[in-house]
C-alpha cells in the first residue's frame, strides 16, 4: 500500500501522512510476545475502558491504557512501542483489580516496555536510573539534603543499604551485568550524544 | 330501544395508580367533581383500584348504593377493564354496566406537568365516562363451539414446534408449508449457536415427527387461499399447487396399488432441463423435477411446472409400477375447518445488492450469512468446503459486516431495528473458519456485539480467545481489486480512532432481515395488524407476544419479530398453548358488542354489506320484507355499517348513539372550558 506521496518535505509528508491503519501493519507476534511477557491473556481485552477510568496517570497526561491494549491486539508494535505515553505507568494496579475479564492491563504495559528495551525505545530518565543504580545501589542516591534532615531526625545519615555497605555494591553489578543493563545504558545515552 | 328506564345510580371511583395518576393531577378535586354529577351516588379514590381492597370497594358500593353504574378512572381498558368488569359482576351488576375513564395513559403520563390542566381534563374525562354510564344496559356475551382443530402457516422450526405441541395435546393440526419440504430456514443452516449443534441433525427429528404424528395433517406445497370466520370456526381455504408427483395415498386413490413417489431419484436423473437450485441460492444446480435436500419431509419430488419442457423421460424413468409421475397435475382446492390459527411464516433477508457501496452482487467474493451458512455446509454444493467464488481459493483472511442493513434509519432497503441473530451466527462463522481452515483469519467488523442470550457472551469470549479479530466500526465501503478480486474494506476503528483499510479475500454480510412478501396477504387474510416494521404485530408486546388482536389468530417465530432459533421455539410453544386453550374449553365468549339491525328501519338496500370487512352481515327475507341479518359470532362491533347505514337501521350495542350522543353533549354543553 503506497503511503508516502514524496511531497519533498519531510514536515508536509508528515502532516499528511496516511493514519490509516492496513492489514500488513500488524505484526501478530508483537501481540504474542505481549502475551508471553505478561503472562495475562491480552488478546481478550474488549475495551470497556475500566482501565483509563481507573487510572490515576490518565487525567492527567495523554496516556490512555486501554490504546496499549488495543494496539496490542492488533499488533501495532512500532507505534506502542515508539509512544512516550508508555512510560507513563505509575504501576498502581488499579486496572488490575478492577478488569473485567480479569487481564493483568499493568503487566501488558510492563511487557511492552520489556519489548521496547530491546529496540534501545527508553526515555533518559530511565537509563539514567540504570546508571545510579549500578553506580550506587540506588535509583534516588543519598544527597546531603537528605543527611542533614535525617540528623535532624535522630537517624544515621546514611541508611542501612549500599549507602553503608558499600562493599555489596559488587553483587548489584554483577546482576545488572548479567541482563547487559547498564553497559546497555551508557551505550543508547551515548548515542544520543550524552 | 331497551334503554333503561331506572333512575341512574353510578358510582365513580378514581384510582392513584400509586403516583402515576395522583402525581400529576388532583385526586380530591375530580373525586369532589364527581359527586356534584347528575346521577352520580357515590365518589371514591383509592391508592390502587386494581388491588383486592380497591375491588372491594366497588364490589360494596354497588351493594351498599344500589348503584346500577360503574366507572372507574384509571389505567387503559386495555389493561383493567377485565378486572374491574369482574368486580362489577361480583357486586351483582351486569358486567357491561361498567364504562372506564383512561385518566393514566391519556392524561397524567401525557401532562404530566400540568397539574391544573391535568385536573381539568379528568373532570371531563369522569363527565364524559358518567353521560356513558347513565345509559348502560344489560349485555349477555354470546358463547360459540370450537372446532377441535387447528391451522399452522408456515414448516418451518416454529411452524412445526407449533403444530408439534397441538397435536402432542390431542388437536387435529392443519400443517402447511408454502416449500414442498418441511424444515424452512433452519435447514438451511449448518451450524447452530452458541451449542454448535448441526442444524439439521436436531431438525430432521422434528421434520420427522411431524410428518408421522397421527394428528397431524402436513400440507406442504400448499398455501392459504383464503380465510373465513371468527374464533373456534375458521374456513380456510387450501391451494395444493400442481405437484406433478403423486405421493403413495394419492397414487392408490387412482387406483395404483403399491405406487407412488418413494424418493429414488430416477427421475431427476434422466429430467434433462437444468436450473439453479434456490435452496442452494443459485450455488448449485437442480432438474426441473427436484427435492431440496436427501432429509426432505416428505419424501417426494417436486415438478417445477415453470421449467418442465414435458418431455417425459421422467415418467418413463418412473416406470410402470410406481406410476408416481403426473405431468398434467394441476392446482387443487380443499376447504379446512379449524378453531385457531398459528402464522409461522418467517423471514427473508433484504435485498441488500442495493447498498451498492457493498458490492453484493458485484464483486463475486462478497456473499451473505445465509450463502456462508451453505458454503460452509458438508451438504452444500462445495461439500463444506470454503471457497472463494472468484477463483475456488480458500480464503485466508475473511471479514464479516454486522448491522449490514439493520440499525439503519436511511429508508430504501434499510431496516431501523436490529435483526438480532447476526452477531451470534457471524461469532458462528469466525469460529467455523478457524476450525476449518488453519492460519485463517476472521475479522469482525461491529458497532456492538449483543450476545444477549444463554451462553451467547460466553461464546464471544471462546470465539476472542480462539483468535478472530475484532475491529469496532460499521463497514462504510467495499472495494474490490481487479486483478486479484480481492476486497478492501473501509471503516474506522473507532476504539483506536483511525481510519481502517483492510484487504480481505472474502467478505460475508450479516445482512437485515426483513418479512416476507407474501406477509402482507397473509395478514390481512387473517384479519392480523403489522407494526410500522412491517412485522406481524402482537396482541401486547409483552403480556399477549403469541397472540394477536383477531381472536383465535396467534404468532410464531421470526414473522412476528426478528428473532433466533431459542425464542422461536419458545413463542411457538406460547403460541400453540395460547391457540389450544380455546378448542380444549370447546367454547368462546365473544364480546356483546355485536351491530343489531332495526327491521323496521332496514330498507333491505343491503349496501352495508360490501362494507362489512368481516362478511358478519346477510340480507335474509323476514315478515315478507327483506332486511339485513347480523351474524353475531363474526360481528366485531366495528362500527362501520352503522355508521354507514343511510337509514339509520343498524345499532351498535354498547356504543348506541344515544350513548355516544350523551358523551358528545357532556362535554360540548357541561364540560370543557364554558
Amino acid at each position: 500500500m503506497a503511503r508516502v506521496k514524496d511531497y519533498g518535505n519531510a514536515e508536509l509528508e508528515e502532516k499528511l501522512r496516511d493514519t490509516s491503519y492496513y492489514t500488513d501493519d500488524s505484526n501478530p507476534q508483537f501481540l504474542e510476545d505481549v502475551k508471553k511477557i505478561s503472562r495475562t491473556a491480552a488478546n481478550m481485552c474488549f475495551q470497556c475502558g475500566t482501565c483509563t477510568g481507573s487510572c490515576p496517570s490518565a487525567p492527567r497526561s495523554s496516556y490512555r491504557i486501554r490504546l496499549f491494549m488495543r494496539k496490542g491486539v492488533l499488533g501495532l508494535e512500532q507505534e506502542a512501542l515508539n509512544d512516550p505515553d508508555l512510560w507513563l505507568c505509575t504501576t498502581c494496579y488499579s486496572c488490575t483489580d478492577r478488569c473485567p475479564r480479569d487481564l493483568a492491563p499493568t503487566d501488558v504495559i510492563m511487557a511492552m516496555r520489556n519489548l521496547a528495551f530491546k529496540y534501545d525505545i527508553v526515555p533518559r530518565n530511565f537509563l539514567k536510573t540504570v546508571q545510579l543504580i549500578y553506580n550506587t545501589g540506588h535509583g534516588v542516591p543519598n544527597n546531603d539534603v537528605n543527611r542533614a534532615a535525617r540528623e535532624k531526625l535522630g537517624l544515621t545519615r546514611d541508611p542501612a543499604t549500599t549507602h553503608s555497605y558499600p562493599e555489596y555494591i559488587p553483587g548489584i553489578q554483577k546482576i545488572m551485568d548479567f541482563y547487559k543493563m547498564k553497559e546497555n545504558a551508557d551505550r543508547i545515552l551515548a548515542e544520543e550524544g550524552q | 330501544m331497551a334503554e333503561t328506564k331506572e333512575e341512574p345510580r353510578i358510582g365513580v371511583f378514581i384510582c392513584h395508580c400509586g403516583t402515576n395518576i395522583a402525581g400529576s393531577l388532583s385526586i380530591e378535586e375530580v373525586k369532589e367533581y364527581a359527586e356534584s354529577l347528575d346521577g352520580v351516588v357515590v365518589a371514591d379514590e383509592y391508592q390502587y383500584m386494581c388491588s383486592t381492597p380497591g375491588q372491594s370497594k366497588i364490589i360494596d358500593a354497588i351493594a351498599e348504593h344500589n348503584l346500577n353504574g360503574v366507572v372507574v378512572a384509571a389505567c387503559s381498558p386495555r389493561l383493567h377493564e377485565p378486572t374491574f368488569r369482574t368486580a362489577t359482576e361480583e357486586g351483582g351488576l351486569n358486567k357491561f354496566r361498567f364504562e372506564m375513564a383512561n385518566i393514566r395513559d391519556q392524561n397524567s403520563w401525557v401532562h404530566m406537568h400540568d397539574w391544573k390542566g391535568a385536573t381539568d381534563k379528568a373532570k371531563d374525562q369522569v363527565l364524559i365516562a358518567v353521560a356513558k354510564a347513565r345509559m348502560l344496559e344489560d349485555l349477555q356475551p354470546k358463547s360459540v363451539p370450537v372446532e377441535h382443530s387447528a391451522l399452522v402457516l408456515g414448516g418451518g422450526v416454529g411452524g412445526m414446534q407449533a403444530a408439534l405441541d397441538l397435536a402432542s395435546a390431542g388437536i387435529k393440526t392443519y400443517l402447511v408449508e408454502k416449500a414442498p419440504t418441511v424444515g424452512g430456514r433452519m435447514s438451511q443452516l449448518d451450524k447452530t449457536f452458541p451449542t454448535l449443534d448441526c442444524s439439521q441433525c436436531i431438525l430432521t427429528p422434528k421434520m420427522v415427527d411431524v410428518g408421522r404424528h397421527p394428528n397431524i395433517e402436513l400440507r406442504t406445497y400448499t398455501e392459504v387461499e383464503n380465510v373465513e370466520g371468527y374464533i373456534g370456526n375458521f374456513t380456510i381455504t387450501l391451494r395444493k399447487k400442481a405437484r406433478g408427483v403423486l405421493d403413495p395415498t394419492e397414487a392408490e386413490a387412482r387406483g395404483i396399488v403399491g405406487g407412488g413417489c418413494n424418493g429414488c431419484g430416477d427421475c431427476a436423473e434422466v429430467c434433462p432441463v437444468i436450473k439453479p437450485n434456490p435452496f442452494e441460492f443459485g450455488m448449485a444446480p437442480r432438474k426441473a423435477i427436484y427435492i431440496y435436500h436427501p432429509q426432505v419431509m416428505p419424501l417426494q419430488y417436486t415438478i417445477d411446472f415453470d421449467s418442465c419442457v414435458k418431455c417425459g423421460l421422467c415418467v418413463d424413468a418412473c416406470g410402470p409400477e410406481k406410476r408416481a409421475i403426473d405431468l398434467e397435475s394441476v392446482d387443487t382446492f380443499e376447504q379446512i375447518k379449524v378453531g385457531t390459527c398459528i402464522i409461522a411464516i418467517g423471514y427473508d433477508y433484504i435485498p441488500i445488492e442495493e447498498k451498492r457501496e457493498w458490492g453484493y452482487k458485484q464483486y463475486d467474493n462478497v456473499i451473505t450469512g445465509l450463502e456462508f451458512e451453505r458454503l460452509i455446509c458438508a451438504s452444500g454444493p462445495t461439500g463444506g468446503h470454503l471457497i472463494r467464488p472468484s477463483d475456488g481459493q480458500t480464503p485466508m483472511k475473511v471479514g464479516f459486516v454486522l448491522c449490514a442493513g439493520s440499525r439503519d434509519n436511511t429508508g430504501g432497503v434499510n431496516k431501523p431495528y436490529c435483526s438480532r441473530f447476526c452477531c451470534m451466527y457471524s461469532l458462528k462463522h469466525a469460529h467455523q473458519i478457524m476450525e476449518k481452515i488453519p492460519g485463517a483469519v476472521p475479522y469482525i467488523f461491529y458497532m456492538d456485539i449483543r450476545s444477549f442470550g444463554k451462553m451467547y457472551e460466553e461464546f464471544y469470549y471462546r470465539i476472542q480467545n480462539e483468535g478472530a479479530k475484532f475491529i469496532r466500526g460499521r463497514v462504510a465501503n467495499i472495494l474490490e481489486d481487479p486483478i486479484t478480486k480481492n476486497l478492501i474494506v473501509n471503516t474506522e476503528d473507532t476504539l483506536l480512532g483511525r481510519p481502517v483499510s483492510m484487504e480481505m479475500d472474502m467478505v460475508v454480510l450479516a445482512a437485515a432481515i426483513q418479512p416476507k412478501p407474501e406477509a402482507e396477504k397473509i395478514r390481512q387474510m387473517f384479519g392480523v395488524s403489522k407494526s410500522q416494521d412491517g412485522w406481524l404485530l402482537e396482541a401486547h408486546p409483552k403480556l399477549n407476544p403469541c397472540g394477536t388482536t383477531t381472536a383465535g389468530i396467534y404468532l410464531a417465530g421470526v414473522c412476528q419479530a426478528p428473532k433466533d432459533i431459542p425464542d422461536t421455539v419458545a413463542q411457538a410453544e406460547g403460541a400453540a398453548s395460547a391457540a389450544s386453550i380455546p378448542i380444549h374449553t370447546g367454547e368462546v365468549q365473544l364480546e356483546p358488542y355485536f351491530a343489531q339491525c332495526v327491521d323496521d328501519l332496514c330498507a333491505g338496500c343491503g349496501m352495508c354489506l360490501n362494507q362489512c370487512p368481516y362478511g358478519a352481515l346477510d340480507l335474509v327475507e323476514k315478515n315478507g320484507r327483506t332486511v339485513m341479518e347480523v351474524t353475531e359470532a363474526k360481528c366485531k362491533g366495528c362500527g362501520t355499517c352503522g355508521g354507514f347505514c343511510p337509514g339509520g337501521a343498524i345499532r351498535m350495542q354498547h356504543f348506541t348513539s344515544p350513548q355516544i350522543c350523551a358523551q358528545i353533549d357532556a362535554f360540548l354543553l357541561e364540560g370543557g372550558e364554558q
